[in-house]
């Protein structure tokens, strides 16, 4: 009973990373982090300039009021893979305070950033915002993945979490192209309502924007994916040269396959 | 029942009763025959009836009670509200920011472009009607293509300029978004007309709750949790046969 009371210095994780073209390939040249946060360097597979770099979280997730700033900044015609390298936890607020994760990322002309989907795990009473801000030159290549989860499904944990928002915005030349608010607080709100999630548990989302994306065929990919038996599976297109994907699914490992696939698809086409 | 009384009297009581010409001006605009082509839109709702998930009152009243509170109140009325503050404060700047704010959380392509087909056919056939130089300005600037021109916002400055109250404002947009749903939905699924009466003489109710909690709200609370109606208006796009343009 004491033990809980007494105050837990919260972490706030940062992680500045700062990509630019060097003798041919992309550095990281300039990194700044402070635990738990930490990248990996870069890594290159064969002679592909793209650099690799791996986002660790060494605390094994976020407990009430801790912090993770994230800022990535590609400079002109780099280029930059970023991989999570786990699921992002989120514990019960003992105390009430919320997590807060904010990631800034700004893409200089052709440049290219591409964020493998990674997924969230909220939970039981846990409380998370997140907040993504985008902001990309006219002529700057964007691919981004993320997954929600309803908590620790596999300990019958679902939607046990007491709030969840998640607000994803992207800015092409300084206008708001897409503003994506997700706010879950599931005690007041019954998820699996027709026309909310229904049966589904696991949110998906794949955000593109590319000089390309115009020449996409949307109709194409709609109708490759792979869904049914409990995944439904949306692509369509936003203003600007931009494309959203949305998936629902019941089961986890059939919705990171599908959107890894079409992922995978995507990046193959810008 | 009791609760709900009380809470529109609530409103009543800090909100400016419309007289009778903006009461009829209104029923006017929200009249499902007005000329702006609310019977084209299903909003995703279509996919639904095609995969056969709206069969009954029940559940056309369990699609559009969430196309209200998760969609219609976290998003276009909020804005309705903010555009109406920004028109009588006559801030171009803020209308400017909350169109485009207005396309951004529309991230459905069908839906997105629904609002500002909606909106240019509003302000084609109110703009006869309206002596605002306020209101002239905005509808110059659409007219240069400089503004999309979405419905929500239009809306805003319109109930503004003839000095209607920003809680009736909403709350006849809601009943009439709602209304235009369910009576395409008795064309599309079918029903019959009874059942298509009986479904929004409740969301009505629905709508008086709904109007009371946009009241409340502001920018920041702006968000979408209707992940189901989105996906169903992104694959709208796709289906084969097509009673509705979204």
């Amino acid at each position: 009973m004491l033990a809980s009371k007494v105050a837990r210095r919260h972490h706030n994780g940062v992680l500045d990373m700062v990509f630019e073209p060097r003798r041919g390939f992309t550095r990281m040249p300039h990194v700044f982090q402070q635990p738990p946060l930490k990248a990996s360097r870069e890594l290159y597979e064969g002679n592909d300039p793209t650099a690799t770099v791996y986002v660790m979280e060494s605390s094994g997730g976020m407990v009430a009021g801790d912090r993770n700033d994230i800022s990535i900044r590609l400079l002109p015609g780099s280029k930059a893979r970023i991989i999570q390298q786990s699921a992002l936890k989120v514990y019960k607020s003992h105390t009430g305070e919320t997590c807060v994760q904010s990631i800034d990322v700004e893409v200089a002309e052709k440049a290219r950033l591409d964020w493998m989907p990674e997924v969230i795990i909220p939970f039981a009473d846990s409380k998370f915002q997140m907040e993504t801000t985008i902001r990309l030159e006219k002529s700057a290549t964007f691919l981004w993945g993320e997954i929600i989860a309803p908590g620790r499904e596999m300990r019958g944990e679902v939607f046990d979490f007491s709030s969840l928002k998640s607000m994803m915005k992207i800015y092409v030349e300084g206008e708001l192209l897409a503003f994506d608010s997700l706010h879950f607080v599931p005690e007041n709100l019954h998820l699996n309502g027709l026309g909310l999630l229904e049966e589904a548990l696991y949110v998906g989302s794949i955000w593109l924007v590319s000089e390309k994306a115009d020449e996409i065929d949307l109709r194409a990919i709609q109708e490759a994916m792979k869904v049914g038996d409990g995944l439904r599976a949306g692509i369509t297109r936003l203003s600007g040269n931009a494309v959203h994907c949305r998936f629902l699914g019941v089961n986890q490992w059939r919705l990171q396959q599908e959107m890894k696939r079409v992922f995978s698809e995507l990046a193959a086409l810008i | 029942m009791k609760q709900l009384n009380a809470d529109s009297n609530n409103l009543s009581n800090t909100a400016a009763i419309p007289t009778d010409i903006q009461f009829l001006r209104l029923l006017q605009i929200h009249d499902s025959a007005f000329p702006i082509g609310t019977y084209t839109q299903s909003y995703g709702m279509e996919t639904y009836i095609q995969e056969d998930a709206i069969r009954t009152k029940d559940e056309l009243i369990a699609f559009c009670s969430t196309f209200l509170h998760q969609n219609l109140v976290y998003g276009d009325a909020i804005l309705i509200q903010e555009a109406h503050k920004a028109a009588e404060n006559r801030d171009p700047n803020r209308l400017l920011h909350l169109e485009n704010l207005c396309g951004a959380i529309k991230l459905a392509k069908e839906s997105r472009d629904a609002s500002v087909n909606l909106g240019r056919q509003f302000i084609r056939t109110i703009s006869p009607l309206v002596e605002d130089a306020f209101f002239d300005e905005w509808k110059n600037r659409i007219n240069a293509n400089e503004i999309k021109g979405h419905y929500a916002i239009l809306y805003g400055i319109y109930c503004a300029v003839n000095d209607i109250d920003a809680h009736y404002s909403v709350l006849s947009y809601l009943f009439s978004s709602v209304n235009g749903l369910v009576q395409n939905a008795v064309r599309a699924v079918p029903f019959g007309q009874n059942a298509g009466v009986q479904a929004m003489h409740q969301l009505a109710e629905e709508v008086v709750v709904a109007a009371g909690i946009v009241a409340g709200l502001t920018e920041v609370d702006i968000s979408n949790n209707a992940l189901g109606v989105e996906l169903a208006s992104m694959k709208h796009e796709y289906l084969f046969s097509r009673l509705f343009i979204s």
